[in-house]
């Protein structure tokens, strides 16, 4: 989780002038981008109505700017964009995300790097196909908290955000969904030493 | 018998915390004690390093997923694009 960026802001933490508020904005925004697209396409499931979405984002976040007071960015737009997301597609289900078809079918392209490490090779090639039934068998909740957290690196705090829970049931989420996969690999699918 | 209880009942706690340790997510940081303790069970209980390693693994397997959803710097330069746009406009 990124620091406050105190130093932009006034006494009180929110932007006085229209110059504060709009430095303050991209200070805030401008290393969060590529985030938010990245959680607008989970959120979507397809790239155009995720550009859309994060500017619809961007400009709401530009108007309540005055009102953010400088701490954690990240929390911050991923709220907004979460918010945007259910007023644009009328969500019935704001706590799953949409990507898991876009993650299946990219998965073949996965293994492209160069020179991939032994553990890497392995991983590609005899661990992918069984982690993605066992990942596609998730409730939909607990697979949407484990590719915030592990496929898309997000905080705890930010996955929070994004699906509009407490921190707490990420956590158990995110628990339960490692240790449902792993009973369903079975006891020697992750053992350690294998690739060895 | 009375070695084997303790040992259980140290997995037990070490089941519960291990996730946080590979994690460690600055919104549930476990104390220094509870790390040196977890890190000493771990070098000693074969079960729970095993346990470990696999979250490791899978940790790592699923992160290797994420070039799947967003390799696109042309999108991202239109969004900066975007963020120039607005606030030039409330400049002007
Ligand atoms: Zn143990």
């Amino acid at each position: 989780m990124p620091a406050p960026v105190g130093s932009l802001t006034m006494a009180d933490g929110h932007p006085q002038t229209d110059r504060e508020r709009t430095r303050a904005f991209r200070q805030f925004v401008e290393p969060e981008i590529e985030v938010m697209l990245r959680v607008a396409r989970s959120l979507t499931g397809n790239a155009t109505d995720a550009e859309d979405l994060v500017q619809e984002s961007l400009i709401r976040a530009f108007r309540a700017v005055d009102r953010f007071d400088g701490r954690y960015p990240r929390a911050w737009l991923l709220t907004i964009l979460r918010r945007t997301h259910i007023n644009m597609h009328r969500r019935r289900r704001p706590d799953t995300i949409d990507d898991w078809a876009m993650i299946r079918d990219a998965r073949p392209a996965f293994g492209a790097a160069e020179h991939p490490s032994a553990e890497d090779a392995w991983i590609d090639s005899t661990l992918n196909p069984p982690l993605a039934d066992a990942v596609a068998a998730l409730d939909p909740k607990f697979r949407a908290t484990l590719i915030l957290v592990d496929v898309h690196d997000l905080s705890y705090a930010d996955a929070a955000a994004v699906l509009g829970v407490p921190v707490g049931t990420v956590m158990s989420r995110l628990s339960r969904a490692r240790d449902r996969i792993r009973r369903r690999l079975g006891p020697s699918a992750l053992t350690p030493g294998r690739f060895a | 018998m009375k070695q084997s209880l303790r040992q259980m009942i140290t997995c037990h706690w070490s089941a519960r915390r291990i996730q946080r340790y590979l994690d460690a997510d600055p919104s549930a940081p476990l104390a220094p004690g509870e790390v040196a303790r977890l890190e000493a069970h771990l070098a000693i209980c074969d079960t729970c390093a095993k346990v470990a390693e696999e979250h490791r693994i899978l940790h790592k397997a699923l992160s290797r997923w994420s070039g799947a959803v967003v390799d696109d710097d042309a999108a991202v330069q239109r969004l900066q694009s975007f963020v120039d746009s607005l606030v030039e406009d409330e400049q002007r």
